[in-house]
């Protein structure tokens, strides 16, 4: 037992990059990839690991003191740092990535074989929604793995629940026959949108009212680009924060500002998409093998929510929603988080929407301002949890032990997430 | 002149990758030697139309709008079985071999 316990903990002493690179070798291996793929792969993804958190440290070192600074200066209690889709990193390196894939995909099966969902859950990268969420539930628990693989499995059911419900209409409106999407906040967005976009066209005026989505985006479509929109909301918290400085009027501190949130609008997704890249050979031989062994049923495979990006109407209605909803997080009381990179998940949202407005920009615009609300808070309350998961990760745990405070919407606001997380807090 | 195949995705981040990889492996396989698999944002297609060298867009969404350039939807690289991958690799090698 001592040996095992001084392995073990020598095994989680290496950090989250060479935990994953590991990790993601011997899975190469028992999915037979191939060992050269199973290498490069594994490799890949602990690089990827590696270098989100180095574009987390430029952020944190930029955006903090910055954030503090506008507490001091107006009072404005927003000073959670957006760190969104960092929890990529949480999920893919807190220590039971191995046993939540490996659980999903055998519950998976099960379901299948029971006939409980249609899902084919073969898309092993969107298993990070549920495994950042048990990331967050093994940072609430104090560390219980098996406590967080529980939260992320029944995370993850549930999205191939609401995947057999949204299915057909993603198929239909995109031209996929055959796909499903069980991502996270995305596949909820759709069933929040079925409600209300019902009650929006009872209503006189609004029911046809809408905008033409390539007006939009030529007129606004620069705004739609990560690194100017980061520049200018980077920018425009700098005037705020360090506006009639000293010197200069805090101009170049303002401009650095900008510079520094358009660096991590822009380096965060690619360093997110080679995360994903060493995990691409390992879901091919996942598709390959259960392709074969589910021939002749109607099945919906999984894929990434990136697919529902196609219609003109998606970037309209985004470009749109990014200063309505900075604005609104900015006012709403007890909202302690301004959202910057978390902004990147809106188009994924109105992907998931434009298939029940028919492309209508007006409606996804409404459904959307509201969908965010709760995002909005949750990601505030959920705030705690989520720091703790990078700490005990080792990330970040000097700024952290002077008050830094992660947060996201995309995990840390997700809606369902968030009732996971109370409930299982009471374990903790 | 090199031969470019741009692999366009929503986000650049998964779901190109798969069919990037994909291609490569074919392209390696049948020897050609001036052919370059490219992932791109479908957002930044534009700068890419105008290239000469420009043979094929492999779109990974559903596309709104008509190229010059022959197109084929990528989704057997996601969700294919082997027969339905193969057979659309065969039609990309085809149009590789007429340019």
């Amino acid at each position: 037992m001592g040996f095992l316990s001084t392995a073990v903990g020598w095994f989680l002493g290496l950090g989250s990059s060479l935990i994953v690179m590991i990790v993601l070798i011997l899975l190469g291996l028992v999915f037979r990839v191939g060992w050269q793929k199973a290498v490069r792969g594994g490799i890949t993804t602990g690089v990827g690991l590696a270098g989100l958190f180095l574009v987390v440290n430029v952020i944190i070192g930029a955006l903090q003191p910055a954030v503090a600074e506008m507490a001091t200066r107006f009072g404005l209690a927003k000073t959670i740092v957006d760190v969104n889709w960092a929890d990529a990193g949480i999920a893919w390196g807190w220590p039971g990535v191995a046993g939540l894939i490996v659980s999903i995909l055998v519950v998976n099966i099960l379901m299948l074989v029971l006939r409980l969902t249609k899902t084919l859950w073969t898309d092993v990268w969107s298993y990070w929604h549920g495994s950042a969420l048990a990331g967050f539930v093994w940072a609430l628990t104090g560390g219980n793995v098996f406590l967080g693989i529980l939260a992320g499995v029944l995370y993850l059911v549930a999205g191939s629940l609401m995947s057999d419900m949204t299915a057909k209409k993603y198929q239909e409106f995109n031209d996929m026959p055959g796909i499903g999407v069980p991502c996270g906040t995305t596949v909820q967005a759709s069933l929040f949108a079925m409600p209300v976009v019902w009650l929006l066209d009872r209503i006189p005026g609004l029911k046809d009212w809408d905008a033409s989505p390539e007006g939009i985006k030529n007129r606004f479509g620069l705004v739609g680009e990560p690194g100017v929109l980061g520049f200018i909301l980077g920018a425009i918290i700098g005037i705020f924060a360090y506006g009639t400085g000293t010197g200069d009027l805090g101009i170049t501190k303002i401009l650095g500002l900008g510079m520094n949130v358009a660096v991590m609008m822009m380096i965060l997704p690619r360093m997110v998409s080679i995360i994903a890249e060493g995990i691409v050979p390992i879901t091919m031989s996942i598709v390959q093998y259960m392709r074969e062994r589910f021939k002749g049923r109607e099945i919906y495979v999984a894929v990434d929510c990136a697919v529902l990006l196609g219609h003109p109407a998606v970037m309209a209605s985004s470009v749109i929603l990014f200063p309505l909803l900075v604005l609104v997080a900015a006012i709403m009381p007890g909202v302690q988080m301004l959202p910057i990179a978390s902004l990147a998940v809106v188009p994924f949202w109105a992907g998931a929407v434009v298939p029940y407005t028919k492309g209508n920009v007006v409606k996804t615009v409404i459904v959307l301002l509201l969908y965010a609300i709760p995002f909005m808070y949750f990601s505030t309350l959920t705030v705690d949890a989520h720091t703790e998961a990078f700490k005990m990760m080792g990330q970040y745990g000097d700024q952290i032990g002077q008050g830094l405070k992660l947060g996201s919407w995309d995990m840390g606001g997700d809606i369902l997430g968030f009732f996971i997380q109370k409930l299982f807090g009471l374990f903790g | 002149m090199g031969k470019l195949i741009v692999v366009a995705c929503g986000a650049g981040i998964n779901t190109s990758t798969m069919a990037e990889d994909s291609i490569k492996e074919r392209v390696a396989q049948e020897g050609f030697s001036d052919v370059e698999v490219k992932r791109i944002l479908m957002a930044d297609i534009d700068g890419f139309l105008g290239r000469t060298d420009l043979i094929m867009v492999v779109s990974m969404m559903k596309i709104f709008r008509t190229f010059n350039v022959p197109v084929f939807q990528g989704m057997p690289f996601l969700i294919g079985s082997k027969q339905e991958k193969d057979e659309l690799l065969d039609k990309i090698v085809e149009v590789i071999k007429k340019v």
